[in-house]
């Protein structure tokens, strides 16, 4: 058998090995339910902030914890506590992709926060009808 | 009806309309010449084409040239009837940024490429044509081919900045785009003034406004444009079928490539570093395996080239890794660009629905290239004999090959959206990011590492076993000193993922250590300290001390800022509880109230704001004291903030950092006091006084020392008929502190009454001017202190040790390139010298 022969074998071997082991540590966007399932396993689950309920994040108490509450694509909704502080424009986000597990009591604790903001990056135009307005 | 709007500057839009239509026109012609004085099988014919391919290719470079200074001069001037300087620009932003504001949009940035095809293009026609004449003799040469392959990379370019629409398509975008033009149906727009309505732009997106967007995006877009001269000269190579002559011209592009890429990527890093507050260089973020993964082709195929020269082997792998990574490039392009990666990236881009165009590109690229590559695979010369196990190009190709799979496993990751669109998955990214790669790319560092430790110990076609024990040994020695001397005193435990990685991550520091030791003692015992033929060993040398930078900073930051609050009052969780697992690096910081993090005591002074800068700056002092008390070392670190910025609620933060040669302390607000969230209960109460009266307050007292006329208050801007006065106050707390504070009050064209209140935000105190009373000489004062705490900082601390490591390692690795690059081209040069003798009679393609 020819050296290169070998060669392509092993990194073939290792390929397998490796992207095996990289499709596992691949998620899944998932919902509240099914992340609840399993709890303390963590998942990534998409959704919108509910802006009817209140998002409470006081440095005085606890530096560590801001709580806010989330509608998954299936319509429920949960109590989020994010181990951090709230982040920029939180509250104007049309889209957040939460990563974290179900704690107990059915609060998500959530490690990473992606938010969408599409209106950062393209204005929409009552927008920037908003922005020229008050810079008139 | 038409309007006829008042005060817009047309005419600089106009000419660059103009100018990106001439380019796209200038970069056809440039093609078809090109490509005739490439297949036309007359000398003098092809000759003439070349001439002509010639001019068309300086005639787009003017155009370029001047869309990109009349683009600069609407910016400057903020003449924002245009979007693209709306957008991204505001009067107030200084001169630095508004040069970094033409690579905000997307239009800007393939500016930005194009010009710099547009230079290395213009100096390859110089330098190829000049081998040419002297070497090509009558045959076709490189010039031809490889600039035909450049041309047509600046059509698709120029055709990226059109904005026009061919059968309901849009094809491009131009940043010379008007606003009214853009959103037609804004109802603004139906004023011919409107223009004095839009008095001021969005500004620039407070992450770029940073020294590092100044230059890292040239830098970086200056490797990504080169790395289409290595893939021109290969392909050119398959198309006139001299599968091996181009590697000659085509290896000091190839090592200019690799040294731009790799700065870079790394200036990338250290703008993360500096800016971002993620904490760290990298975040295996896929903008950031976009632009790595090319990198690393590039490094594969300048090494299999060298194994190619020096004995035969590895031709068709040099091609495809200069093939590949340039499509990757364009690839890397598409992710960014198209908005593909929305959830998955922190880089968020504006979509200008132009992914169709760059897919078409990158697919006839890829399409031509590998078919190309094909259809020429069996003619590709090869050597019969295999390479021996002991031989320097074996042990090249294998780390050419770990570089293509790490590039590999690094961009399959990165790719899940594509995946999913692809085949209507539902696949996320691994939860831990950082680690799904880490653990591979750990192993990937081990292995480049001891191989360019040893690849100059062996030699090409046959190492003697007995030579290269007898050379590596002593460095193999040494690096065991050193890396056990770090192994005991450096104190790494990163037990994050277990002890298996902890143990690869001490293998990885042996392993770079040897790279360093083994380069440098190569240089001085085998190239007897001659510097010109060292680049290998430099680079070799700094890219060691790269991994040994990026091991020990990675494994052994630690953060020192610890929330001793949260873990004392009702929030402790059972270890391996959904709660516990998060770190708590948050730490609620109250003004003057020190804080102990690590080996420091941290207090918060205060903050500050300047004119003429939209950041706020938070004074934090550090002070390290020894185990008798004694001050050892004190600093402030001024974190910044913008603070609300463009309409945003929120912070957007910018780290300090403190350097030191061996570590650097990392200091970033995550979150500030916000007076309008405040629920302030306390009522003012009003007082009468005059001059020289005094007020009492909870901890403290003020003296109202006069009535001033005329008062200068920043709070407060005069206009002409005001009638303005100001309460000079002395404001005395129980601690002997004194501040000053001058409330006004004002009457407006004779009419409206207006007042403007003071603070002093140290007492929480907000004294409020109400009115006059002239008939008693007193003015009324209304004094407020609210209760709360209401100045404070939320920050993160973090120590980075040796991060310099990986700064200097980069330097030291380019100036190996640098080296080499110099070495090959005084090669070519002294064959240009010889007499022609041609060896290569050159055919001319079919």
């Amino acid at each position: 058998m020819k050296k290169s022969n070998i060669v392509i074998l092993v990194v073939i071997a290792v390929s397998i090995a490796v992207i095996v082991g990289m499709v596992g540590d691949f998620s899944t966007y998932e919902t509240f339910a099914t992340a609840g399932k399993r709890p303390g396993k963590e998942y990534h689950v998409i959704g919108q902030l509910d802006k009817t309920q209140p998002m409470v994040y006081d440095p005085a108490k606890n530096a560590n914890y801001f709580s806010f509450y989330v509608k998954d694509k299936k319509g429920n909704i949960r109590q989020v506590v994010y181990h951090g502080t709230e982040p920029t424009d939180f509250a104007k986000s049309e889209q957040i992709v939460l990563t974290g597990s179900m704690g107990s009591n059915q609060v998500f604790q959530c490690s990473q926060i992606l938010m969408k903001c599409p209106s950062k990056y393209v204005p929409n135009q009552t927008q920037m009808n908003k922005e020229i307005e008050s810079k008139m | 009806m038409k309007i006829n709007y008042i005060g817009e500057h047309l005419f600089p839009g106009q000419l660059g309309h103009f100018l990106i239509i001439l380019a796209f026109i200038a970069s056809i012609v440039a093609t078809i010449s090109y490509f005739i004085a490439t297949v036309n099988k007359v000398h003098e014919n092809r000759q003439s084409w070349r001439k002509l391919g010639r001019s068309s290719f300086i005639v787009q470079f003017g155009a370029t040239a001047g869309i990109l200074f009349l683009l600069c001069w609407i910016l400057f001037h903020h003449y924002f009837e245009y979007q693209y300087v709306w957008e991204y620009t505001s009067k107030d932003l200084p001169k630095e940024f508004l040069f970094s504001s033409i690579w905000n949009g997307q239009e800007g940035s393939f500016l930005l490429w194009s010009i710099w095809d547009c230079i290395l293009g213009t100096v390859l026609m110089y330098t190829s044509g000049r081998q040419d004449k002297k070497l090509a003799g009558n045959g076709v040469g490189w010039e031809a081919p490889v600039m035909t392959i450049m041309s047509f990379a600046q059509f698709c370019l120029a055709s990226m900045l059109l904005g026009i629409y061919i059968f309901g398509y849009k094809v491009g975008s131009s940043p010379f785009i008007l606003f009214r033009e853009a959103n037609p149906t804004m109802p603004v727009f139906q004023n011919a003034n409107y223009l004095s309505f839009i008095t001021d732009g969005r500004g620039l997106n407070p992450l770029l406004q940073n020294y590092w967007m100044v230059i890292h995006p040239p830098i970086l877009f200056c490797g990504f444009a080169s790395t289409i001269i290595p893939f021109s000269y290969a392909v050119s190579g398959l198309w006139t079928k001299r599968y091996k002559e181009w590697l000659q011209p085509a290896l000091p592009w190839a090592l200019f490539s690799g040294a731009v890429l790799g700065t870079g990527v790394v200036m990338g890093g250290a703008w993360a570093y500096e800016t971002l507050s993620f904490g760290g260089f990298w975040a295996w973020d896929p903008v950031e395996i976009g632009a790595m993964v090319p990198w690393l082709l590039m490094i594969g195929g300048i090494h299999t080239l060298m194994a190619f020269k020096h004995t035969g082997h590895s031709l068709r792998s040099t091609f495809l890794f200069f093939i590949t990574s340039f499509i990757l490039v364009l690839y890397a392009t598409f992710l960014t660009r198209s908005g593909i990666l929305g959830d998955t990236s922190v880089h968020a881009f504006t979509n200008l629905g132009l992914s169709g165009q760059l897919l078409v590109f990158l697919f006839v690229f890829l399409i031509v290239a590998f078919a190309l590559f094909i259809w020429n695979y069996k003619k590709i010369p090869e050597v019969k004999k295999e390479e021996g196990m002991d031989t320097r190009e074996f042990w090249m190709f294998i780390g050419a090959l770990i570089l293509f799979l790490a590039g590999v496993y690094a961009l399959f990751g990165a790719s899940i959206p594509v995946w999913n669109k692809l085949f209507h998955l539902n696949m996320a990214p691994p939860v831990d990011q950082k680690f799904h790669y880490n653990k591979i790319e750990i192993f990937v560092g081990i292995a480049l590492a001891l191989g360019t430790a040893m690849i100059q110990y062996l030699k090409f076609k046959k190492t003697d076993a007995k030579m290269f024990w007898k050379k590596i040994w002593k460095p193999i020695l040494v690096t065991l000193i050193i890396g056990t001397a770090i192994a005991v005193f450096g104190n790494i435990n990163y037990w994050d993922h277990g002890l298996g990685f902890l143990i690869a991550i001490y293998i990885l520091v042996y392993a770079s250590v040897f790279a360093v030791v083994a380069n440098i003692m190569y240089m001085f015992t085998e190239l007897k300290g001659k510097m010109k033929n060292a680049g290998a060993s430099i680079a070799h040398f700094g890219f060691g001390l790269m991994l040994l930078g990026i091991v020990i900073s990675t494994s052994k930051q630690t953060a020192i800022s610890h929330d001793m609050l949260g873990l004392i009052g009702n929030n402790y969780f059972p270890e391996g509880s959904a709660e516990a697992k998060h770190p708590e690096e948050n730490v609620f910081l109250p003004r003057n109230q020190p804080m102990a993090m690590g080996k420091y005591t941290v207090t918060y002074l205060g903050d500050s704001t300047a004119a003429h800068d939209p950041k706020t700056y938070y004074k934090v002092n550090y002070v390290e004291k020894n185990k008798e008390g004694k001050v050892v070392a004190h600093f402030n670190m001024f974190p910044d903030a913008f603070v609300n910025p463009q309409g945003e609620e929120g912070l957007i933060a910018n780290p300090d950092s403190k350097h030191y040669w061996n570590h650097d302390v990392f200091t970033y607000v995550t979150s500030v006091f916000d007076p309008s969230k405040m629920k302030d209960t306390a009522q003012y109460k009003s007082y009468d006084l005059q001059a020289g009266d005094t007020i009492f307050f909870a901890d403290g007292y003020m003296r109202l020392n006069k009535i001033i006329t005329h008062p200068v208050s920043p709070n407060y801007q005069p206009r002409p008929g005001d009638l303005a006065v100001g309460a000079q106050l002395e404001v005395h707390n129980n601690l002997g502190h004194v501040f000053d504070a001058m409330p006004i009050y004002y009457l407006r064209d004779s009419t409206y009454q207006n007042t403007v209140a003071d603070t002093v935000r140290n007492l929480a105190l907000f004294i409020r001017f109400d009115k006059i009373l002239p008939e008693q000489k007193k003015i009324q004062l209304q004094v407020k202190q609210s209760g709360v705490v209401n100045d404070y900082i939320v920050m993160k601390a973090y120590v980075f040790p040796f991060v310099n490591l990986l700064w200097l390692g980069t330097i030291i690795m380019v100036i190996g390139f640098a080296i080499s690059i110099r070495k090959r081209i005084f090669q070519i040069r002294k064959l240009l010298k010889q007499p022609s003798t041609s060896n290569h009679e050159e055919k001319v393609p079919v």
